[in-house]
């Protein structure tokens, strides 16, 4: 685990859903996503790789997308993929960095109705 | 000078000019060859995703890109995929490829009929103007493709 915690958060939309209905879930992450070809402005060092490679949608403990991401995806990534309610539960993304930086972030799941 | 270490020697020079220019060729191409870590040319990216198997242009696939953008380091993706989810057809798999960057694979997302429809979003980047391609895996095996291009006034790989 990395020293500094990293801004996420996971978000539903609509807002107001049921059992059954497809929502979007996205994935939003503070992360600077190097590719390791930059330059560092004020030092003019090359600036090491940093990026997410693997970021994982869970459903109560059960990957439901996984994904292998490179680091041609943009600076503070955001990931959207749908889900169909199945019902209560908890949304958990997993991530990991080339680096070996770990986190997770969860989320509820509550479909009204 | 005897006639055949002559010839020998004609063959070996024409031989050499023959094969300069080919490897000074080889050797620009390398210089010009994407650079970074994970460089990997859209060619050998597809190879390795599909494995050799055909690939076949699909209208099913409705890949939304912006036509032209302004920052190239910034460019919302979004691949629709209008296929059933059920539990033994599905959308398997879903590529975001970029046709010139260094690298040009994006993300590899693994979907399962849990996702109710075969959709992904994501901001990418690009070094220049080019094709933004999305390569659809189907559970049976198939691969199915769509691309589009993207103006880049800015690019966005340093």
């Amino acid at each position: 685990m990395a020293a500094e915690k990293r801004r996420s958060m996971i978000k539903m939309k609509p807002k107001k859903y049921k059992v059954g209905d497809t929502i979007s879930v996205d994935f939003i992450i503070i992360h600077p996503m190097d590719t390791g070809m930059q330059k560092d402005k004020k030092t003019g060092n090359i600036k090491p790789a940093k990026y997410l490679d693997n970021v994982t949608f869970l459903l109560d403990g059960k990957p439901f997308t996984t994904m292998k991401v490179w680091e041609t995806v943009s600076t503070n990534p955001y990931f959207s993929v749908n889900l169909k309610v199945p019902g209560e539960g908890e949304i958990t993304v997993e991530y990991t960095d080339n680096t070996g930086e770990k986190g997770s972030k969860s989320a509820k799941l509550k479909p009204k109705g | 000078m005897q006639r055949r270490s002559f010839l020998k020697g004609l063959c070996a020079a024409s031989a050499a000019a023959a094969v300069g220019p080919v490897l000074l060729s080889a050797k620009e191409e390398a210089n010009a060859a994407p650079q970074g870590p994970n460089a990997l040319s859209y060619a050998m990216a597809v190879e390795a995703i599909t494995s050799g198997k055909a690939v076949t242009e699909s209208t099913k696939i409705d890949l939304i890109v912006p036509e032209i953008a302004e920052n190239g380091a910034v460019v919302p993706v979004k691949v629709n995929v209008d296929h059933p989810m059920e539990e033994n057809n599905y959308v398997k798999a879903i590529h975001v490829l970029a046709k010139e960057n260094g690298n040009s694979r994006c993300a590899d997302v693994m979907l399962t009929p849990l996702n109710g429809k075969g959709y992904f979003a994501t901001r990418v980047k690009l070094a220049k103007t080019q094709e933004v391609v999305a390569l659809v895996e189907l559970s049976d095996g198939s691969f199915l493709s769509a691309g589009k291009s993207v103006k880049v006034t800015i690019g966005g790989c340093g």
